[in-house]
């Protein structure tokens, strides 16, 4: 039997054994050591071939295998592991490091139990590490702490044990603050999920040197730190790897200590699914059900040049087969399964036989699938939305250079669409102008660079617009909106929504797609009166419509055009056509004619619409720009240049501190002035500094900008040049 | 002077000698036909036999813009028309109230409306009509199915005993966002559509009358069940169909014997 069959079989067994999966990601801030350590791994547990010790597999792989074999760039990969007696199968989805790419990050969170938290010895715990643990913890996900190149340590920085100790203790205690702030307030999570060394929960190592220990690998091996020391000071590598390899320690602390899908999906389910739990549906995925209803996550949407899209998620209940026709959530039909299978390696193994429960899955055939949504076979409430994690705040125009590339660009855009819902794109057939948006200006860069470079389409792109809200700043008088043929009429007012509700949607925790009480629940707790919760009719964006009304006759059918109204005046704000957000609007009264040809879309429409626009200008409607939480890493003669560069850019420099031999600045600024940071701040610190910018929400535009501001966007968009005579106030 | 003209039920000749005799002496004669038309003609021929130049406006230059109307008939004599009569269904009220807060002179001309043609068609009573209601097509309302207000409003004059006349809807082309775009044809209900849906989200042993180009000199007058009246056909537009609540015994004998409904489904012909 050739060794790719072998693993295969090994796989297929494990499969139907929950006990031994392990569902797991790596979180770390970007270059922390991710990719290195996941290559080592795989190596170690003999699934790719190694640069330095490729013979086993070179022996008994065919040719093409071996090629195949090396890309393990991909998102996706498993891996099976012996620990105690007992072999497992270890599925590791990839998070992408940079904060930019935050949907990403819980999307991959939402599949997996377990999270392994990397961080760079020297560097310690960074902006990023915070925000990964954060959307791990949030998500359930249990963590185990990695602290890598501590080979740095030793031989760069060539401290002694005790430095080195209190290094890795600040570390452990800085993740720890972290995790035991989050968790504190999580009553379903009662097991004491902080790292400790004598728990096994804490590795160290070096990813890149191979080697790895922790408390019970010390145990094991007889090794002590100081012999640790001593060989990577003489820069014996390969013996410490030899001795203590890296991939056993991790693997082992992986199958310890991260909770199998028996024991996490009861906990989890609830938290991650907002569905009915006395539902059968929930049953079976409480229970890992093989035979039950089928649910799976989409957590990742990737290409394949021959099989096409292959959908990869989790397997939360029932068993996937090919020739399953599925319902996709948010998508009308179903869609047939075209083949289903698992990872090895970095590799897709297809199996006739299904995949079940508790495992990872690599699909095709589920064309309208896109990353985050719920595949099921029978209709049901879907996994938590999860585009409030990140907005878009930044759209660049991007367009082919050459005709012969348009449709393989539009493909290539709606494609990327699908692999990243953080990102949006709107294609233009007609101008051949298409919009993209997303995070920042380093993640549309990137975007860019993979059409062009992984796809060799050499693109034109216009220069970074960022987008903007516009939020109503106090309660409005009544307004009555009034039909063009007059017969109908809408009383309304507008008023700023409590942050607490806003961040409550966001979160996604109170939707139109829960169940009633449920949601009423979540509006109550965050501090919306009781009468208020009760008369919830429609959530748009983060604004929310109260029907105050009491028994008017036919408002029930005319309610969907009065949403529809709604919506529109909310996606086209006032001020210059941006999305208004934290709007809470009440309908207080309606008159309705008679018959419904009179109160149809022509007239409901016009008249909601436009008596929402006047509402929001009565309760002094202002434009929001989109903000960055900015930290600078910089050496201590480049402290003034680089806070310099905050201030500089309508920014606010909230503290400055030391930290090893760096200085620290942390501060806001606008995501318009952010644009062309990356350069500045090169050439304003010598390309010393580190940086680091993470969206922080929308901000009220400071007045004497607003004017101006909403006129460039007019201007850019095409609409009128003078606002409405009402808004006054700007 | 702002006249009100309307123009009857079927062709240029529907409309009445003091209509026609306003239509000539007009200055400027606008008309609309989104809310309804003459199946019978085309705008051409009124022009032609009338002797006048007919601007049509749609939906937005009569609500959203009458000035144009209003102002022209500050210092001339205005037409206004539509087909039917112009307060009947079509309800152009507002217009008038309009033209008179500006202090226009106004004066109404009534025409033959599709209220009065059901009656008189069908042999249902005018005095025993309840409210009338009207049918739009499954996009238009913005919901699934048979609206739930049009099935209130025939079982709330059903259970007085009262008739429905349900209008069916008519979507001009390019004249509303859900409807035929500018330059498709437009898009009229049938009759057998009213009943079929009626039959469906509602009642199909139910009695319905299908009434096909009133005014027409060849109108079509049909009852049966609504499941059978889903099932044929009625030609041209425009079509009606009403719905009778208790029939008194000339108007079951009319319904038997003027628009061919078998016995057996009427519920009070024993
Ligand atoms: N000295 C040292 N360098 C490492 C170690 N692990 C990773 N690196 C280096 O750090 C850089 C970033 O590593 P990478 O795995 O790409 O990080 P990622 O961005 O988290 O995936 C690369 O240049 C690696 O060679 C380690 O343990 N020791
Ligand atoms: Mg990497």
């Amino acid at each position: 039997m050739g060794r790719r069959k072998k693993i295969v079989q090994e796989c297929e067994e494990l499969m139907d054994e929950p006990e031994q999966i392990r569902n797991i990601a790596i979180a770390a801030h970007v270059d922390h050591g991710k990719t290195t350590l996941t290559d080592n791994l795989l190596a170690g547990a003999g699934m790719i071939a190694d640069a330095d010790e490729a013979t086993q597999l070179v022996m008994d792989t065919e040719e093409d295998e071996q090629e195949r074999g090396i890309t393990i760039d991909a998102a996706n990969v498993s891996m099976t592991h012996e620990y105690e007696d007992e072999n497992h199968l270890i599925n590791l989805i990839d998070t992408p490091g940079h904060v930019d790419f935050g949907g990403d990050v819980t999307r991959a969170m939402r599949a997996v139990d377990g999270a392994l938290v990397v961080v760079d010895a020297v560097e310690g715990a960074m902006p990023q590490t915070e925000t990964v643990v954060r959307q791990a913890l949030r998500e359930g996900v249990k963590p185990a702490l990695f602290i890598n190149k501590v080979d740095r340590l030793i031989s760069e920085l060539q401290e002694g044990p005790e430095e080195m100790q209190q290094r890795l203790q600040d570390v452990i205690a800085d993740v720890n603050e972290l995790i035991r702030g989050m968790t504190e307030e999580m009553d379903d999570i009662e097991e004491d999920w902080t790292v400790s060394v004598e728990e096994g929960t804490v590795g160290f190592g070096s990813a890149l040197y191979k080697w790895g220990v922790s408390l019970p690998s010390m145990q094991r091996t007889g090794m002590s730190f100081g012999d640790i020391i001593e060989l990577e000071q003489d820069h014996k590598r390969q013996e410490l790897h030899e001795r203590t390899p890296l991939s056993d320690v991790v693997l082992d602390m992986v199958a310890e200590h991260f909770p199998n899908p028996l024991k996490a999906q009861p906990f989890r389910v609830p938290r991650i699914w907002r569905g009915d739990d006395e539902s059968d549906i929930a049953e079976d995925m409480r229970t890992v059900n093989r035979d039950g209803d089928i649910v799976f996550m989409a957590t990742d949407i990737g290409m394949d040049p021959h099989a096409g899209e292959i959908v990869t998620g989790r397997v939360f209940s029932g068993t996937l087969e090919k020739g399953q026709e599925l319902y996709v959530s948010g998508t009308a039909g179903k869609n047939r399964v075209q083949s289903v299978g698992i990872y090895m390696g970095g590799e897709r193994e297809e199996l006739d036989r299904g995949v079940p429960a508790g495992n990872v899955a690599a699909v095709t055939g589920l064309k309208d699938a896109i990353a985050g949504s719920t595949v099921s076979d029978k209709e049901m409430t879907p996994f938590e939305s999860i585009e409030h994690i990140s907005e878009p705040v930044i759209t660049k125009s991007v367009e082919a250079k050459s005709m012969d590339d348009l449709p393989k660009l539009i493909k290539t855009l709606q494609q990327v669409a699908k692999e990243d819902p953080t990102i949006r794109v709107e294609i233009n057939e007609d101008t051949g102008e298409h919009l993209i948006s997303g995070q920042g200006e380093l993640h549309l860069e990137v975007i860019t660079q993979r059409i062009q470079k992984n796809q060799g389409i050499p693109v034109q792109t216009g220069e970074p617009i960022v987008v903007y809200r516009e939020q109503p700043q106090e309660a409005s008088r009544e307004v009555e909106g009034v039909s063009p043929n007059r017969h109908n009429k809408f009383y309304i007012t507008v008023e700023p929504m409590a942050d607490d509700i806003v961040e409550t949607i966001q979160r996604g925790e109170a939707s139109m797609s829960m169940p009633e009480l449920e949601r009423r629940e979540a509006l109550q707790d965050a501090g919306m009166d009781k009468d208020t919760s009760q008369n919830v009719e429609h959530i748009h964006g983060t604004n929310i419509l109260i029907d105050d009304t009491k028994g008017i006759q036919h408002l029930n059918e005319t309610m969907e055009l009065v949403i529809e109204g709604l919506e529109e005046a909310l996606d086209d704000g006032p001020l210059a056509a941006e999305p208004v957000q934290g709007a809470l609007l009440r309908l207080h009264d309606a008159r309705l004619h008679e018959d419904t040809i009179h109160r149809g879309p022509a007239q409901v429409i016009p008249a909601v619409r436009d008596a929402v626009h006047r509402a929001l200008i009565d309760g002094e409607v202002r434009l929001l720009e989109p903000i960055q939480d900015v930290r600078i890493d910089v050496p201590s003669e480049h402290m003034g240049n680089a806070s310099g560069e905050i201030q500089g850019r309508r920014g606010r420099v909230d503290d400055m501190y030391q930290e090893g031999d760096l200085m620290v600045i942390e501060g806001i600024a606008p995501v318009e002035e952010m644009i062309g940071f990356s350069s500045d701040i090169r050439s304003a610190t010598e390309g010393r500094a580190s940086w680091n910018t993470e969206n922080a929400g929308f901000r009220v535009l400071v007045d004497n900008l607003q004017r101006e501001k909403i006129m460039e966007i007019r201007e850019r968009k095409g609409m009128k040049l003078e606002l409405p005579q009402s808004i006054d106030y700007i | 002077m702002l006249t009100f003209i309307g123009l009857g039920l079927w062709n240029e000749r529907s409309v009445t000698v003091e209509g026609r005799e306003a239509l000539r002496v007009a200055d400027r004669v606008f008309a609309e036909f989104y809310t309804s038309r003459l199946a019978g003609t085309t705008v051409e021929a009124l022009e032609a036999h009338h002797g006048a130049d007919i601007e049509v406006r749609d939906r937005a230059g009569v609500e959203q813009d009458p000035s144009a109307i209003l102002d022209a008939a500050e210092d001339g004599e205005i037409a206004f028309c539509t087909a039917g009569d112009t307060m009947i269904s079509t309800t152009h009220v507002d217009l008038r109230v309009r033209a008179a807060e500006r202090s226009i002179d106004t004066r109404v001309i009534h025409g033959v409306t599709a209220q009065s043609a059901a009656s008189s068609l069908t042999g249902l009573q005018n005095y025993r009509f309840g409210k009338a209601v009207t049918l739009p097509f499954e996009y238009a309302h913005g919901a699934e199915g048979t609206p739930q207000s049009v099935i209130d409003g025939i079982e709330a004059n059903r259970e007085r005993g009262l008739h429905t006349l349900v209008y069916l809807d008519i979507k001009v082309a390019g004249s509303s966002p859900a409807g035929p775009a500018e330059g498709e044809s437009d898009e009229y209900m049938t009759a057998d559509h009213a009943a079929a849906a009626l039959a469906r989200d509602w009642d199909e042993d139910a009695v319905g009358v299908a009434v096909a180009r009133a005014g027409s000199p060849e109108p079509v007058v049909a009852a049966d069940a609504l499941g059978v009246l889903g099932e044929r056909e009625f030609g041209e537009p425009l079509h009606m169909l009403v719905i009778p609540g208790e029939l008194h015994h000339l108007e079951a004998e009319a319904l038997a014997t003027l628009a061919g409904c078998p016995r057996d489904v009427l519920p009070s012909f024993e």
